[in-house]
Order: structure tokens, then C-alpha cells, then sequence
């Protein structure tokens, strides 16, 4: 059976320079994630793996290789084309949550649809249902500063979902987070996955994640070790 | 800008950001920082104030002047010079610091699909708003405090003898230099920001 494919990245390459030495961040990386899939990359520190996620996300360029998103070659787009794949396609949830300090979780919300040029009524009801839906609904008009820590990752989880992309990407989603409040990170990921049929790929420690990973993909030195997939 | 290009994906959608939601999350923004915008304002009116304080003396010595005879002595220009200089540095310094400690905020922008120009634009509407309402008060004061030096130098009587347009016209020199500048050094590190990756502008250390 043919497995439908929604991200694929063809020989990947990143080198940086860091004080006249030569970094290969990323040193050929093949990989196939198919739709729906709950996948995570692991590895240590420096493996690579939050750099594989910047160039899936088309955050960073790769120095040599191509990653394609539903068949799109990242690396052909042009800044209004990549906005546009950042706005409508993929969601990213950082470890530091980089949620606007001076904005409600409303407002914060409702960001990505203002740049997908919805009006503000829908954009509001919108924001309103997916807040709801992770659990802050009673939580609106709240600032970053008002919230905690596990909340603000919600937050940004809801942010993530706001122009229903097909992927989610995250990085180190439980990072800041203490174990209990890291579990229902993950066990919200985890159904939201499975409501929304979204590709979610996290880059992470955290061996709770991968626990209810479909695939794991292992990484050491810029190069993947091993990809172990179940269900 | 063509609102409706996308990727030859199939997927119909656009990124925009109109101006009139631009100039709402801008004033949002302004008002939220209250405490920031607040020091940004002053130090742009305590700028203004300098020079407008010294312009304004000018005028009444030179109106007054007509009348009696009076001429503008070379330290009176020079002070003029020197308050443009103090106010052009304070003005340049506050609105660069206000831009570099948003880079993260710009990045996580264009994480979510914001395209270079929306973050100018953002920027842009920001720093003019600065530049009125700074310049403005700036003036405000600086008038006031030279009506009041002057005054008490060689009477009150003399401020009769400016002509409201000529105030009119230093004020809008005051406030037009305000908002110049206020926009040209927000805008200078605004585009650096803008034009980086956002990856790059996420993990930018100042």
C-alpha cells in the first residue's frame, strides 16, 4: 500500500560556520512523513533535530537538499509564497510558547487569521471555539503574564490550530513544563491528532511523547539513526 | 499586492494585513505598553521641547526685536544647533531600543504568516503616532517654557508681538522633525528585523 505522503525531505543539508569551523547541522536527511501521522524526532542536543524542524517548517533555508510540503518544493517559494505555506499550512508551537506579551490569548489567537485575511466577526468565533476546545475557554481575556505556564502553551496550541493547517510542528512542546502539566500537553496533542486528522511532528525529549508517537525517528549527528514506526 | 497568489497547491488563500486591522493592533499595542510608550513619548517631547524651547525664544527675540531693535546673538543659534543635536540622539536612541527588545515578537509574527511589509507596516503606524503626539508635547512645553523665560527677561508684552504664524510654522517643523526621525530609526532596524528568517530573529541576542 502507498502511503500518502505529506512532507518528504530529499538529501538535507545545513551547514553553519561557528568561529571558522564547519557545523554540519543536518548531513543528508531522507525522510517521508505520511498525513495524519503523530511523529516525534529524538535525539541529543545538537543532533539536528530542532534545525530538521526549521527547515520543514520553512523558518530556515537548507544549504543543499529540498524539502517538499503536499508536494511543494520549499526551497522554490518565494517570501510571499512562504508566508503564505507558514500562515495557511503549518503550525508551530515553540518551547517558550512566543505568545505576543501585550495581547489577550483571544488576540493571540486570532493573529494568524487576521494575516489569513479573515473578517473579525468569523475570526473571533474562531478563536473563541478553538480556545474552548483546549480547555480555556473561561480564560479569553487573559495576557500571557496572567496565565501559566501550562496554560500558555494551550495558548499557543490554540494559535497553532488557528488557520487549520495540515501540520503541526513542535518544538520541545513540554520543555518548560513540569511532567503533570507536560502529560496533558501531550494528551491534548494526542487527540486533537486524532479529531483533526492533522500531521503533528514533534521534536522532543520526552520519552511521554513518544510513548504516543505513530513514528519515532532517531537522530545523531545531523544524520538519522533510525526510524521506528508503529500501530 | 495580488491578495489571492498562492502555491500551485489547490488551497485557495491569501496573507494580507488591512490597514485598518494594522492601525487597530498598532494602537492595541501602544496602549498595552503604556509604561514603554509612555517613556517613548517623552523622550521624543523632552527632545522637541529642547529645541522647540530655543526656536520659540528665537521668535519672540526676533519679533520683539523689530520693535526695538534688538538683534539675535551667534550663542542663540548655536544653542539651537546643539538642542537639535541632543534632540535628534534621544529621539534615534529610544526608538531603536523599542525595536531591538520586539525581535522575537517579529519573528513569532512571521512564524504565523506575516509577510516583511506587515511588520514595517505595524512599525510604521507606530512610530508616526509617537512622532505627533511626542512632538506635539514636546512643543507644548518648549513654547510655554521659553514664553515664560522671555517674558520675564524683557516683559511679557513682547510675546504679543509674534505672529501666530510663524509659531504655527515652527510647530510644524517640530513635529514633522519628530516624526522624521522617529520613523527613519524605527524603520532602519524594523527592516533588518523583518528581512531576517524567522528563525534567525527568534534566537537574535542583543
Amino acid at each position: 500500500m502507498k502511503y500518502d505522503t505529506i512532507i518528504e525531505t530529499e538529501d538535507l543539508h545545513k551547514h553553519y560556520e561557528v568561529g571558522g569551523v564547519a557545523i554540519k547541522a543536518l548531513d543528508g536527511v531522507d525522510l517521508k512523513f505520511r498525513r495524519g501521522e503523530y511523529s516525534s524526532i529524538v535525539g541529543p542536543s545538537g543532533s539536528g533535530k530542532t534545525t530538521l524542524f526549521n527547515m520543514i517548517g520553512g523558518l530556515d533555508r537548507p544549504t543543499k537538499g529540498r524539502v517538499f510540503i503536499d508536494e511543494i518544493d520549499v526551497s522554490k517559494l518565494d517570501a510571499y509564497e512562504l508566508a503564505w505555506l507558514r500562515c495557511h499550512k503549518v503550525g508551530y508551537i515553540f518551547q517558550t510558547f512566543n505568545l505576543l506579551p501585550v495581547m489577550t490569548a483571544l488576540e493571540n489567537v486570532s493573529l494568524p487569521m487576521i494575516f489569513a485575511g479573515m473578517p473579525r466577526k468569523e475570526r473571533e468565533k474562531n478563536a473563541i471555539e478553538i480556545l474552548d476546545r483546549v480547555g480555556l475557554g473561561n480564560r479569553l481575556h487573559h495576557r500571557p503574564s496572567e496565565l501559566s505556564a501550562g496554560q500558555q502553551q494551550r495558548v499557543a496550541l490554540a494559535r497553532a490550530l488557528a488557520n487549520d493547517p495540515s501540520i503541526i510542528l513542535a518544538d520541545e512542546p513540554t520543555g518548560n513544563l513540569d511532567s503533570q502539566t507536560g502529560h496533558e500537553i501531550i494528551q491534548l496533542l494526542s487527540s486533537i491528532n486524532k479529531e483533526r486528522g492533522v500531521t503533528i511532528i514533534a521534536a522532543t525529549h520526552d520519552l511521554k511523547i513518544i510513548d504516543v508517537s505513530d513514528s519515532v525517528i532517531f537522530m545523531r549527528d545531523g544524520k538519522v539513526e533510525r526510524v521506528e514506526t508503529r500501530s | 499586492m495580488d491578495g489571492g497568489k498562492a502555491p500551485d497547491s489547490g488551497v485557495k488563500g491569501r496573507v494580507e494585513l488591512p490597514l485598518t486591522e494594522a492601525f487597530r493592533v498598532s494602537l492595541e499595542q501602544i496602549q498595552r505598553r503604556l509604561r514603554r510608550s509612555g517613556i517613548i513619548i517623552a523622550s521624543i517631547a523632552l527632545g522637541i521641547a529642547l529645541l522647540s524651547h530655543f526656536l520659540v525664544t528665537n521668535l519672540i527675540f526676533e519679533a520683539y526685536g523689530k520693535v526695538m531693535g534688538v538683534t539675535m546673538e551667534a550663542y542663540q543659534f548655536w544653542l539651537i544647533v546643539v538642542s537639535f543635536i541632543v534632540c535628534v540622539i534621544g529621539l534615534t536612541n529610544s526608538s531603536l531600543i523599542a525595536v531591538y527588545e520586539r525581535y522575537r515578537e517579529i519573528g513569532t509574527m512571521k512564524s504565523l504568516g506575516a509577510l516583511d511589509r506587515h511588520i514595517l507596516e505595524l512599525f510604521l503606524i507606530e512610530s508616526t503616532i509617537f512622532g505627533l503626539v511626542g512632538g506635539s508635547l514636546g512643543f507644548i512645553t518648549g513654547a510655554l517654557s521659553a514664553s515664560v523665560s522671555s517674558g520675564s527677561q524683557i516683559g511679557f508684552g513682547a510675546l504679543l508681538s509674534v505672529q501666530a504664524f510663524d509659531l504655527l510654522l515652527n510647530f510644524s517643523y517640530s513635529v514633522g522633525l519628530a516624526v522624521v526621525l522617529n520613523i527613519v530609526s524605527t524603520m532602519y532596524p524594523a527592516y533588518k528585523a523583518a528581512k531576517l528568517r524567522p528563525v534567525e530573529a527568534l534566537r537574535y541576542e542583543i
